[in-house]
């Protein structure tokens, strides 16, 4: 039966990756023999005549003269099996070649040719390569091949991954044998240099660490925790560290002043010595709020929130700023004028990894509850994993600072320099009060707030942290103020 | 603009014993005596080595080589070479020297690995004396020379033949080469086969005299034999060989011959050379000759002929056969042999790749 | 036999001379090697006593030297090539990258090239132009060839034994500043170490220098000076240039975290560029401080009156040491 086969345009050496189709020698229906010259195309102005690979009948000429064809695509179909019976021939039946008339194999080349063969005619705008040796260039890959999909796997080289101390690593033979390691009482820290760099600004000894990452290798956040401590919830706890690093000679150690740390100073000392403070304290029933809370993380909308007293706290902020707008303001000494603004960036205290910070939520007053629920969520979270970008650390108007979570119940706050108040949230308490005349266990808070006696007086002072307590009191007064 | 070559004149000195005619002639200084098995024997030897040639060409063209540097024209010269050595001798080779590898007894099939790209040679150069190809012009004809050397010092009883072009004649090393085989005496045979072009550049860049007089100056012998005459070829390499031999040092042959094709399948001769310079030397056919010659003298007849040509389709065959079972080589293979004794920074690298390569998809 | 006080170029002799006496196979080659001995009296004496025929006044040809080496290879010899000096390398360069390195892997391992090339090289003698090159980078660069440098007459008269020894073509560099270095040599305690082997030369715990041949020296002074300073120097002879020991490098720099190359080739595209690449990638996460590299500059070998100032010298290595641990 007949068995087709394709010939196709091969890549004749010359950097070649079309040609053009300038005259068949023979015709479908034609028988060929082995090497018989089938046809003539065209490469950079040289002809180049192709034997036949194979012997058999012509079926098919896929392209007629004059057409430009791509390397590797089918230009010609035999039938190398036309006779259908099974012959002694077949496809490895020696054709009769032309023996001696070998010049015959000489290409011929009517046209004015190219040296080295190259590009099709076309090639007056196409750029080709032409290479007097081999076959070519080839064309680049233009997408990735796909890789295997392995669980956790690690696509790559056997590379030498790091290893702690003392451990020998795991290397490739050629880096490091069993024999590796001489380490010579020497402990090995093993941290990529800029780590290593933040562990030095911030007084960090790297060998004391146990390293988090891969194998073992001290990350940043694993310098960061020694730093401060971790941050766990909202506005949170660096811990700090309990243990100090005595010399034993001196039984002193000594932490050097930089980076956030000394940041925090000098705003605390410029703030403090050039605004007079004067801190006011109320105690208030919050069960209100705490139920508040209680619906507030069971509702649906709130459901992909974080919901804590603060949120309230913050939103009764708010609203009291409303109704006493002074408090929102700077003293501009250079000025001489007090700057009360109308938007309220609120600043919310964080002890993070690195060290005290503010960031403050832009426009908060515009912002709905659940809204500022989640920015306050973000607001934590970024400080916490210590990313808080610096555009958040500036331009605030007026701070919360929460040191319930630390159990205390109140502070005299130092005002956020370029502000004129700060509220200090206290822890909220299971406490005896009096409730509708009688005596109750209820929820309880004291509310601390410190503020700038050149900008506000114990009067207005007293209003706005009335204002707040009394939200806080009875949370229907968000709807009655609003 | 096409450039002519110098064209022999009527009497350049060519030993000759063979016109193009295929009549046989005297020399003062060379002569063979062969049985009619050896001449009919030469003849076949002519016919299949020009047969792989041809078949090497068409594979090319058919996409199967990436290259391929054809010899067409040259049969003579290198038949007449390659039938002159015997076993303990060396071949140092060009890359075009497939009728000596034939010669040799070098499977053809194992010449095409390199030009298909699937290896750098595919034979053990100390099975039949024959080295891989050398691509960088000339420096065979050190190594070649630093061979005989060696067979110097083994006191044995070998030669060794340095082949390369006309354009070589021009390489420092060559020349270098001339310079210590004559100062040490060394048991080597430069064969030249003067084809008349390195690339487009005609013999005439490359040497004010002819070549083989350029052996004077070194302080060895010279001679020009015809080199499409195979008898003279075989005499002039069979004394040469001999004078090798026997201590008295090389021996400067230059094959006086006509590359008949491209300089390889990727050249175009027609830019740089004129069609009537090949019909010339179309009438100088090497086979042609000896099969009249045969004919004339009735040493062979149609049959036997017949049963060349079929033997030349048989090899044919078997070439074209050996060339499409030759497999792309593995991927790791890239690191086997860098070095005899191994090294530990391949063992990684390979391993690298390894892993790289299982990490696709598909791989296993 | 006891040990005998040799120079460096005393101790090749001796190591060459063995090499001849126990395989027969063994040719010295090259310009003025024989009757003369060779410019520094490497090969004295030994053409007297093994002949014309194993000990070989070559023609003035370079890449003769290297051509023939390869023919007399196939032959199943092992030739010893000498270049006369480094800068003439050039004209067997070809032959060196095109044909020696690559046989063995273009054969599939069918055609070996046991060729061993020796090199005097580097600078500091007050010598003419071409005279104190360090060329060693090219050889490292080139798969298929094995690249050592001795430092010391001891491993000079092991190393030349073990290079020569090998089925693979080695480029065997010795620091010709050195060659009048002495120490004591015994032949009969056995080569102290593989010819592929790093030296821990100076052992110590702040800074490691990775050095070679004529740099050794210049590194122990260095560490000597500083450490009266209070300063603890690692100093560690790389010896096999390619392939390099880098278990012994490793082990160093991850001791120490602080990492120096000093060599006197130009330090752009060096030998040491790989060392710094390989140490950095591998040492990581131990390192202190960058891989520094005190190397000649980007300039040609300037001439001899202002050499002092091109090549790496005591000043500047601990320089450099200063600026490693102060990052």
């Amino acid at each position: 039966m007949p068995t087709f086969k394709d010939f196709k345009l091969p890549d004749l050496g010359e950097g070649l990756t079309e040609g053009e189709i300038l005259k068949w020698l023979v015709s479908p229906g034609d028988e060929v023999k082995l090497n018989q010259p089938i046809v003539e195309v065209e490469t950079a102005k040289a002809a180049v005549e192709i034997p036949s690979p194979y012997a058999g009948l012509v079926t098919t000429l896929h392209h007629g003269e004059g057409d430009t064809v791509d390397v590797g695509s089918p230009i010609i179909t035999f039938d190398v099996d036309p006779g259908g019976a099974a012959t002694d021939g077949g496809v490895a039946a020696p054709a009769q070649t032309n023996v001696a008339a070998a010049a015959d194999m000489v290409p011929q080349i009517p046209h004015e040719p190219g040296l080295v063969g190259g590009p099709a005619p076309k090639a007056a705008t196409e750029e080709k390569i032409e290479v007097l040796v081999g076959s070519g260039p080839k064309s680049g890959k233009l997408t990735r091949r796909p890789r295997k999909q392995v669980a956790g796997a690690v696509v790559a080289s056997v590379q030498r991954a790091p290893s702690p101390a003392p451990q020998p690593a795991r290397v490739s033979a050629a880096a490091v044998g069993a024999h590796a390691e001489q380490v010579v009482g020497e402990v090995h820290v093993l941290a990529k240099p800029p780590v290593r760099k933040l562990a030095r600004d911030l007084g960090v000894d790297l060998r004391l660490l146990t390293g988090t990452g891969p194998q073992g290798t001290i990350t940043r956040a694993d310098v960061e925790a020694a730093s401060n401590g971790a941050a766990a919830e909202p506005a949170v706890v660096a811990a700090p560290s309990r243990t100090i690093d005595f010399d034993p000679a001196t039984r002193e150690q000594r932490i050097p002043i930089k980076g956030v740390r000394k940041q925090m100073a000098a705003a605390m000392v410029a703030s403090a010595y050039s605004a007079p403070h004067v801190t006011i304290f109320t105690t208030v029933d919050v069960t209100a709020t705490m139920d508040f809370v209680d619906r507030l993380k069971a509702n649906r909308e709130f459901a992909d929130v974080r919901i804590s007293p603060l949120l309230v706290v913050a939103k009764a902020l708010l609203l009291a700023v409303r109704r006493n707008p002074l408090v929102n303001s700077t003293w501009d000494d250079a000025a001489q004028e007090i700057v009360v603004k109308d938007y309220v960036n609120l600043g919310i205290a964080a002890a993070t990894p690195r060290g005290l910070l503010v960031p403050n939520i832009k426009s908060a007053d515009s912002l709905s509850l659940l809204e500022l629920a989640r920015e306050l969520n973000q607001l934590v979270a970024t400080a916490r994993d210590g990313k808080t970008p610096p555009a958040d650390m500036s331009g605030g108007t007026i701070t919360i600072t929460n040191v319930g979570v630390f159990g205390m119940d109140n502070g005299t706050p130092i005002i956020n320099p370029g502000e004129s108040a700060i509220l200090c949230f206290g822890a909220v308490r299971d406490m005896p009060w009096v409730h509708e005349g009688e005596l109750a266990v209820r929820k309880v808070t004291q509310l601390s707030l410190s503020f700038d006696h050149r900008i506000v007086d114990g009067q207005l002072g007293s209003q706005f942290l009335a204002d707040i307590a009394a939200l806080l009191n009875d949370p229907a007064l968000f709807a009655a103020w609003a | 603009m096409a450039v002519q070559s110098v064209q022999p004149s009527e009497g350049p000195e060519l030993v000759q014993l063979l016109t193009p005619e295929g009549e046989r002639v005297e020399h003062p200084d060379y002569s063979i005596e062969l049985t009619e098995d050896e001449y009919r024997g030469l003849y076949r030897d002519l016919v299949l080595v020009r047969r792989i040639d041809t078949e090497a060409t068409a594979l090319q063209r058919q996409g199967e080589l990436g290259l391929w540097a054809s010899l067409l024209g040259q049969e003579a010269a290198q038949v007449g070479a390659g039938r002159a050595l015997v076993d303990r001798d060396f071949a140092f080779p060009t890359y075009r020297e497939h009728g000596v590898a034939y010669c040799k007894g070098v499977d053809p099939v194992t010449l095409l690995g390199l030009f298909r790209g699937v290896n750098q040679g595919g034979w053990n150069p100390h099975d039949k004396g024959f080295q891989l190809y050398t691509i960088v012009i000339g420096s065979q004809t050190l190594h070649a020379t630093g061979y005989a050397m060696g067979l110097q010092r083994d006191g044995a009883d070998g030669a060794v033949m340095a082949f390369f072009g006309d354009g070589a004649s021009s390489q420092g090393d060559v020349n270098e080469a001339f310079v210590w085989s004559s100062v040490f005496q060394a048991p080597v045979v430069f064969f030249c086969q003067n084809n008349q072009w390195a690339i487009s550049e005609p013999l005439e860049r490359q040497s004010r005299i002819p070549l083989y007089e350029r052996a004077k100056g070194f302080g060895f012998p010279g001679v020009r034999v015809d080199g499409n005459d195979v008898l003279a070829v075989l005499a002039v390499s069979r004394a040469a060989l001999e004078r090798a031999r026997e201590g008295s040092g090389p021996t400067l042959i230059e094959a006086y011959t006509y590359r008949m094709g491209p300089h390889t399948t990727s050249d175009d001769p027609t830019r740089y050379r004129l069609a009537a310079e090949l019909e010339t030397w179309k009438l100088k056919d090497p086979i042609e000759r000896m099969k009249a010659y045969l004919s004339r003298t009735g040493m062979a007849d149609h049959d036997f002929f017949d049963a060349v040509d079929t033997a030349a389709d048989e090899l044919a065959a078997h070439i074209r056969a050996g060339c499409l079972a030759l497999d792309d080589p593995q991927p790791l293979t890239l690191f086997d042999n860098v070095y005899a004794g191994g090294s530990s920074l391949l063992d990684e690298e390979r391993e690298q790749l390894a892993a790289y390569l299982g990490s696709f998809e598909g791989a296993h | 036999m006891s040990g005998t006080t040799l120079t460096l170029g005393k101790a090749l002799n001796e190591g060459l001379r063995k090499a001849l006496e126990n395989d027969p196979k063994v040719l010295i080659m090259g310009e003025d090697v024989g009757r003369l001995g060779g410019v520094f009296r490497v090969t004295d004496g030994l053409q007297k006593d093994f002949g014309e025929d194993r000990v070989i006044d070559t023609p003035l040809a370079e890449s003769g030297i290297v051509g023939t080496a390869v023919g007399l290879s196939i032959r199943g010899f092992r030739p010893v090539c000498e270049i006369q000096f480094d800068g003439f390398v050039f004209p067997a360069f070809d032959q060196i990258v095109s044909q020696v390195a690559k046989m063995h892997y273009r054969s599939a391992g069918n055609v070996k090239m046991p060729i061993t090339i020796r090199i005097p090289f580097g600078g500091g003698i007050g010598a003419v132009e071409h005279h104190s090159e360090s060329p060693e980078s090219y050889f490292c660069h080139t798969p298929g060839l094995k690249v050592v440098a001795c430092s010391n007459p001891v491993d000079a008269y092991w190393m030349i034994q073990q290079a020569i020894e090998s089925d693979d073509p080695i480029v065997f560099f010795e620091p010709k500043r050195r060659y009048w270095d002495k120490a004591e040599v015994d032949p009969s305690a056995g080569a102290p170490r593989s010819l592929w082997n790093a030296e821990v030369v100076r052992p110590g715990s702040e800074v490691t220098l990775l050095t070679y041949g004529p740099s050794v020296k210049t590194c122990l002074e260095a560490a000597a000076a500083a450490e009266t300073e209070g300063r603890d120097i690692e100093v560690v002879d790389l010896r096999s240039l390619s392939p390099i020991d880098w278990e012994t490098v490793i082990a160093s720099v991850r001791k120490t975290q602080h990492a120096i190359v000093v060599s006197e080739a130009p330090v752009y595209a060096s030998l040491a560029a790989e060392v710094a690449a390989r140490v950095s990638e591998k040492c990581f996460y131990e390192l202190e401080s960058p891989v520094l590299r005190v190397c000649g500059f980007s300039t040609p070998y300037p001439t001899s009156r202002i050499e002092e100032d091109y090549l790496p010298d005591l000043d500047r290595i601990l320089d450099a040491v200063d600026r490693s641990l102060a990052f």
